[in-house]
């Protein structure tokens, strides 16, 4: 079941060995932006999303919640740029709205599956024996469950609201974090500079605080930029299934999932919410490997 | 030998792991609010006859002692009866998976083919326009929610241009065009990815050299003899997108209508009819287990490396 | 790689094969149809929802016929002849003769006993409440008893059937799907009855010929059927899910008949009013879309709360915008087509100053009122439209809704705690006689309704109404006994009586929808070119 396990370590340990050593990331970060245009239009772009999510109820006129009814489904027009929704809604000013739901969707959960799996990644990795057995196959066995079923079980279990997507999604998420910090974290403790540690008798804790979890770092980072999209479009997936935000909320999935049948006669509905969803797992996915170039050099191949 | 040997340790691993995800799943189920025997009788059912049934069934017993039932039962090849369908869940799943397999494989071919295409052509022209419109396109695949790409493959090839039927699985495979596309291009990003940076990589080797030597063309060799080496990590990748294709048919079934395990699951959640649900999710993540042990011992059969380790 | 090349050429070419129509020469009629989910099972035992098989593979004693005018009349259909005694209890039948089942037996005064017994006593039954008003049908459901004592067969066509209690309304009960007849031979000879096709034994116009399920059954003309041969000889009922799909199936001419109920009024509007406008047959759907309101709720025991409701509620505007104009507005639960609809109900007026000021007075601050408004996920996007817009209306009144969704069972379940504040409901007819709504959600039987209705009074009179066995008495008692509901204690909001659009394609001449709207129609009433 543990795919690459041997690739990885011989990879890491070399990682490991160099990052240890060389420039820091500062200085990668700088070259990576000068030579990677679409990694940092990327960048710009989600900032740009995420100030107007900040700032929408200045720029825009319109209510995200309430709409005129008498006035839906119409097209884009100067007075609504993407048009209205089912509602009587400016599709624009919801997006917006829904950026913020969709984009915590993306990263909220990723944080947490990052740290449960860290934590328990780098436990297993340290401690060997009985406990990584435990744990890894705990993740065999969160990893074996196709993810949107898994998914899909557990928010019907919890019922819909963005707090029980935001769990559902990281509980889904947390092995695949724990299997890579895992291997980082076997390959990091044959390191001389860790031996030497041990050897003069420094706890575990303040190893691992010292010396892992900071060689860790790369990795994780790359691994979150390019999990933020998965959890994204998982939010969408489950939303068309029926499952997810309460409305009168919006988020892009629900958005889409509210529009689909309108994609014959009013598509701006549900393609204005695809698109940006495309765009922000884009400028995820360029932004994930423009990183993974400069951080993580040995990292390329997957 | 050896081989044999690290394949029966593969399988054997393998079965705590089938176990955990019939804990976990029961487990969570346990939580699961709702009462399936209201939604099978519908909005006209009363109280008594809810009650009555719900006895008859065993679900007012406690958990564990159900729990106990169907772990039991399970080794017997025995998933409990549907609530909803009054029908073995085993006889369901046997009726239903062969529409998923179908939808997968045809799935996994797609993505292989359009991975694999995408990654030697822009691996082949690097740097180049090609390659960016190669990644691009696989790329696409994974940012577009699969339903979108379904829905509009839908309106434009089998509404407008009559090309393929539109739903249902009547008219034999073509029915599993459209929906394995739609699955396909969403995995054909990672094929495509994994394609192109491992043929680099043994592109810059020495044998490529030795090719050239014997006078090929750079782009024969490429076939050849890296495409070969390249095929290996590939294969592995592919068993892990088991996992997402499964997850990506519960949406193609339902917008083509495939009667398959996907749709199966979704039924079996909206009227909580907790037997055919566990049945199907373990099912399902059985066959991703499969899949996984199969990729694994491949691997390890292609890679003589691992095999040592192993 | 070469290899693998090979194989999907190899494939591409398979498929092309394939994709030549499989059905070329055809001369049989087939229908085609669409449905949302499949059914669960060919028994109506069973199941309160699957009625299509019942309604064409199934006869029973009544149906209900609708004139030129769209008024309903009941009709007999296995029964020649019948009488009722003075007292309203007893029952004497006389059956058509010479009716057979489509696998040739008889039909039998044995076999009508034997259904009201399968009724009551098959594990999982569900759907007994007509059965349930014969004497001894208690002892039955008990096990106290092995027969029917109220039903007493005198011979193949005669039998005699009493009632616990009068019921004006019992011969209009026997209309329901519920009631259809089936063959006790084929019943007890099989395991678990409703399951196999094969199995599916009926007199009706159609035997059911295929069942492959989520996908497709098929329904073929039962040679062997003793009344008027149906139009389409075989009937495909597609199982589709996805409303858009449908949509796309009718335009390309892959469904004969569409159901337009899960589709966007916008749609309907722009592609079916327009190219289609002359194919769209529209339907009654006898029956009302209400708002309920539980009075064990904190604000809505109030009745000041409940009016201020009603008038909250741009009803016209939901209905004009979300469903088309396609219905009619109701101020009662006896929707326009029920027997006993009062078109003289006191409307309710759209009026949120007046609802403001009546909460004002009741001494209710702006936003202080709040309350949860309990959907249904699984019934459609409109619906959820609707809600939306129902608690935008309430909160420009300070009416705070807080709108939760649950998949259907869950749902369900919440509603039968009595705890579910408020929800949408539309109630369809089962027979054409008020008691069957007022008697489901306002009688001293009502439970899991979540509405907790508290007029004691009210509660008793609706219990006693069904043994009125004056029709115009009866039916002006139905009157008051609404008058008293919607408008003094305004225990719900009734909305609107939808409309039930059809819209048949090329291959139809002619099609009239169920009586009351039901999705599930008589096919015998599609006649095809």
């Amino acid at each position: 079941m543990a795919l690459f396990k041997s690739k990885k370590d011989v990879l890491s340990a070399d990682l490991a060995s160099q990052i240890g050593e060389s420039e820091g990331m500062g200085v990668r970060l700088r070259r990576m932006a000068r030579k990677n245009k679409l990694a940092v239009a990327s960048a710009v772009f989600l900032v740009l999303l995420v100030l107007a999510a900040v700032f929408v109820p200045v720029l825009s006129p319109y209510d995200a919640v309430n709409g005129d009814a008498s006035t839906r489904l119409q097209a884009p027009s100067a007075a609504h740029w993407l048009g209205t929704d089912e509602m009587g809604r400016d599709v624009l000013t919801r997006l917006l709205y829904g950026a913020r739901i969709s984009l915590a969707v993306g990263v909220v959960p990723t944080m947490i599956s990052m740290i449960i799996g860290v934590a328990l990644g780098v436990i297993a990795g340290y401690a060997g024996g009985k406990t990584d057995y435990i744990i890894m196959r705990l993740a065999d066995v969160m990893l074996a469950f196709p993810s949107l079923l898994l998914a899909m079980v557990i928010m019907y279990t919890l019922g819909d609201g963005v707090m029980n997507i935001f769990l559902a999604l990281a509980l889904v998420g947390w092995a695949s974090v724990a299997r890579v910090a895992r291997s980082e974290t076997i390959s990091l403790k044959e390191t001389e500079y860790v031996q030497a540690a041990k050897s003069i008798g420094v706890k575990p804790g303040r190893i691992i605080r010292r010396h892992i979890l900071p060689n860790c770092l790369p990795a994780l980072i790359v691994l979150f930029t390019l999990n933020i999209p998965s959890a994204i479009l998982s939010e969408s997936s489950l939303s068309f299934l029926g499952v997810g935000i309460k409305l009168p909320n919006s988020s892009w999935g629900l958005m889409v999932n509210m529009g689909r049948q309108f994609l014959y006669n009013a598509p701006w509905i549900s393609l204005a919410p695809s698109a940006a969803i495309m765009l922000v797992v884009l400028s995820c996915n360029f932004l994930g490997d423009g990183l993974r170039d400069a951080l993580d050099p040995h990292l390329n191949n997957e | 030998m050896s081989t044999l040997k690290s394949v029966i340790r593969r399988i054997l691993s393998s079965i705590p792991v089938l176990i955990g995800v019939v804990l976990v799943i029961y487990l969570i189920l346990r939580i699961l609010p709702g009462n399936a025997i209201l939604t099978m009788m519908g909005e006209h059912a009363r109280e008594e006859v809810v009650q009555q049934i719900s006895a008859e069934l065993g679900l007012d017993k406690p958990w564990y002692v159900q729990f106990w039932v169907y772990i039991t039962g399970l080794f017997t090849g025995d998933m409990g009866t549907s609530i909803k369908y009054h029908k073995p869940v085993s006889e369901l799943i046997a009726a239903y998976f062969p529409v998923t397999i179908k939808l997968s494989v045809l799935a996994a071919l797609v993505a292989w083919v359009i991975g694999i295409l995408c990654g030697v052509i822009s691996a082949m022209r690097k740097d180049r326009l090609a390659d960016r419109l190669g990644m691009g396109f696989s790329l696409l695949g994974i940012s577009v929610p699969v339903f979108m790409t379904a829905m509009v493959l839908q309106y434009l090839l089998a509404y407008k241009l009559k090309w393929f039927p539109i739903q249902g699985t009547k008219e034999g495979l073509i029915c599993y065009v459209l929906p394995a596309v739609a699955l396909g291009w969403s995995s054909a990003g990672s094929v495509a990815r994994l394609t192109r940076s491992t043929l680099l990589e043994v592109m810059q080797s020495d044998y490529i050299d030795t090719a050239r030597a014997k006078g090929r063309s750079v782009s024969g060799a490429v076939v050849f003899h890296a495409l070969r080496n390249a095929m290996i990590p590939v294969i592995t990748v592919m068993a892990i997108q088991i996992s997402s294709l499964l997850s990506g048919a519960v949406i193609t079934e339902t917008i083509f209508s495939l009667p398959g395990i996907g749709r199966l699951c979704i039924d079996a959640i909206s009227g909580r009819d907790v037997p055919l649900l566990q049945g199907s999710v373990i099912f399902a993540t059985a066959l991703v287990i499969a899949g996984n042990l199969v990729a694994d011992c491949l691997y390890s059969v292609l890679d003589p490396r691992i095999r040592k380790e192993g | 790689m070469r290899k693998h090349l090979a194989f999907v050429l190899a494939l591409a070419m398979i498929m092309s094969l394939a994709a030549v129509p499989a059905y070329a020469a055809e001369e049989e009629k087939v229908l085609n149809l669409a449905s949302e989910s499949d059914i669960l099972t060919m028994d109506v035992a069973l199941t309160t929802d699957d009625y299509f098989i019942p309604h064409n593979v199934f006869d029973r004693l009544f149906e209900i016929k609708v004139q030129e005018d769209g008024s309903t009349e009941i009709v007999p259909s296995l029964v020649a002849d019948y009488s009722v005694s003075d007292d309203g209890l007893t029952y004497t039948f006389q059956l058509v003769e010479g009716v057979t089942f489509s696998n040739g037996n008889p039909l039998t005064a044995s076999d009508v006993k034997y259904t009201f017994e399968h009724l009551l006593t098959v594990p999982g039954a569900c759907n007994y409440d007509i059965a349930q008003e014969v004497v001894g049908a208690q002892a039955l459901l008990d096990g106290e008893a092995e027969e029917l004592e109220g039903i007493a067969v005198e011979d193949d066509y005669n039998f005699t059937l009493t009632l616990e209690a009068a019921n004006a309304g019992y011969l209009a009960e026997l209309t329901s799907p519920a009631m259809s007849i089936i063959d006790q031979e084929t019943v007890e000879s099989v395991e678990g009855f409703g399951m196999e096709p094969a199995d599916t034994i009926g007199s009706g116009p159609y035997v059911v010929s295929e069942w492959v399920p989520n996908d497709h059954f098929t329904l073929t003309r039962n040679e062997n059927y003793w009344g008027e041969a149906p139009d389409a000889d075989v009937v495909i009922m597609n199982v589709v899910p996805d409303a858009n799909t449908q949509n796309l199936m009718f335009q390309s001419g892959e469904l004969d008949i569409i159901d337009l109920d899960a589709l966007d009024a916008s749609i309907i509007d722009s592609v079916y009013k327009t190219t289609y406008a002359d194919s769209i047959v529209p339907g009654y759907r006898v029956g009302v879309t209400f708002m309920s309101m539980n009075e064990n709720n904190e604000f809505l025991s109030d009745v000041n709360v409940r009016k201020a409701v009603q008038m909250a509620i741009d009803r016209q505007s939901l209905l004009d915008n979300f469903y088309g104009g396609d219905g009619i507005i109701q101020n009662g639960m006896i929707a326009t087509g029920v027997w006993g609809h009062n078109e003289d109900l006191e409307p309710i007026v759209y009026d949120p100053e007046g609802a403001k000021a009546l909460l004002a007075e009741a001494g209710y601050e702006e936003g202080e009122i709040s309350f949860e408004f309990s959907l249904d996920s699984s019934s459609g996007d409109t619906t959820s439209m609707v809600y939306q817009q129902i608690a935008q209306d309430l909160a420009a009144v300070g009416i705070n809704v807080d709108i939760e969704s649950y998949d259907e069972s869950a749902w369900l379940d919440f509603r039968r705690t009595e705890e579910m504040p408020a929800f949408l409901g539309t109630w369809t007819m089962d027979y054409n006689d008020p008691a069957n709504i007022l008697g489901t959600f306002f009688s001293n039987s009502t439970s899991g309704r979540s509405l907790n209705y508290a007029n004691q009074e009210i509660k008793d009179r609706v219990d006693a109404a069904s043994s009125i066995m004056d029709d115009d008495e009866r039916m002006a008692e139905y009157q008051a006994i609404e008058h008293a509901i919607v408008v003094e204690d305004a225990a719900v909001v009734p909305l609107y009586e939808r409309a039930h659009l059809f819209c048949i394609g090329e291959k139809v001449e002619s099609f009239v929808p169920h009586w009351a709207g039901f999705s599930n129609f008589f096919v015998r009433d599609v006649e095809m070119k």
